[in-house]
């Protein structure tokens, strides 16, 4: 297959899923050419793109939870971090994507009960 | 040679009409006004590509959802494999596991296109010798 040209028909289709969610790809064009490059990669390998920063388990459902993009299956855990877990898109107000850290899910669930908890009072 | 394959007006903003022209089958896609003529078979296996779907410039074959550029007839991907999550019976399991073994030998191949012309409302497509 050709790579480059399946970057660009990834980038097409999967502008229009993350857009309607209120994210855009990563201003970060070199980032999100690697990342679509190492996605295409997977694909050619297991058929489907694959997020290239979550480890595949021998569980298909669990796997289809993080084909790209993979935000509707994490949804308050990225819109939480205002990025999905490999940084390839990013909330649409993000013009600076190196200031979004990665948060571990479980950092995010602390967070998340503390605010919640907090709020109770 | 140009042969005359349909009127424009016969197909609609993002979708495909099958034709036949010089001995060939051909699928005429209409990318929001802009046409493009490519091979109606699939590079997998022979899918009848109008019976897929067309999303911009690309065009997704039913049968293995092997996907091609309109506009280059360059193959996109591999085909997507399919998941059966409840055990088949007997002869059919037998079946499945022999095709899925020959399925991990097939290639995708990029697939003809063809140059199109528009005349008075009319497509033309150019067929090569």
């Amino acid at each position: 297959m050709n790579v480059a040209a399946r970057k660009r028909s990834l980038r097409y289709f999967f502008a229009k899923v993350v857009a309607p969610l209120g994210y855009k790809f990563t201003p970060d064009n070199d980032l999100a050419d690697y990342l679509l490059e190492q996605e295409s990669h997977l694909e050619e390998a297991h058929g489907s793109p694959f997020c290239p920063c979550q480890g595949l388990t021998q569980n298909h459902e669990d796997n289809m939870k993080i084909v790209c993009p993979c935000i509707p299956y994490h949804r308050e855990h990225f819109d939480y971090m205002k990025r999905c877990w490999c940084g390839l898109f990013v909330h649409k107000d993000v013009t600076d994507p190196d200031s979004l850290p990665q948060i571990s899910y479980e950092d995010f669930r602390k967070a998340k009960d503390a605010r919640g908890s907090g709020e109770g009072r | 040679m140009l042969v005359e394959v349909a009127k424009a007006a016969e197909i609609a903003p993002g979708g495909m009409k099958f034709v036949r022209a010089g001995g060939r089958e051909i699928v005429v896609c209409n990318c929001d006004g802009r046409y493009y003529a490519i091979d109606r078979r699939c590079g997998h296996m022979n899918g009848p590509l109008e019976l897929g779907t067309l999303d911009g410039m690309i065009v997704t074959c039913p049968m293995h959802h092997v996907q091609f550029d309109v506009t280059t007839g360059e193959a996109l991907n591999r085909p997507v494999p399919e998941y059966i999550d409840e055990p088949l019976p007997g002869r059919w399991a037998q079946y499945m596991k022999h095709f899925g073994a020959l399925m991990q030998e097939t290639s995708v191949c990029n697939i003809k296109i063809f140059p199109v012309t528009i005349d008075g409302g009319v497509i033309q497509i150019e067929i090569g010798p």
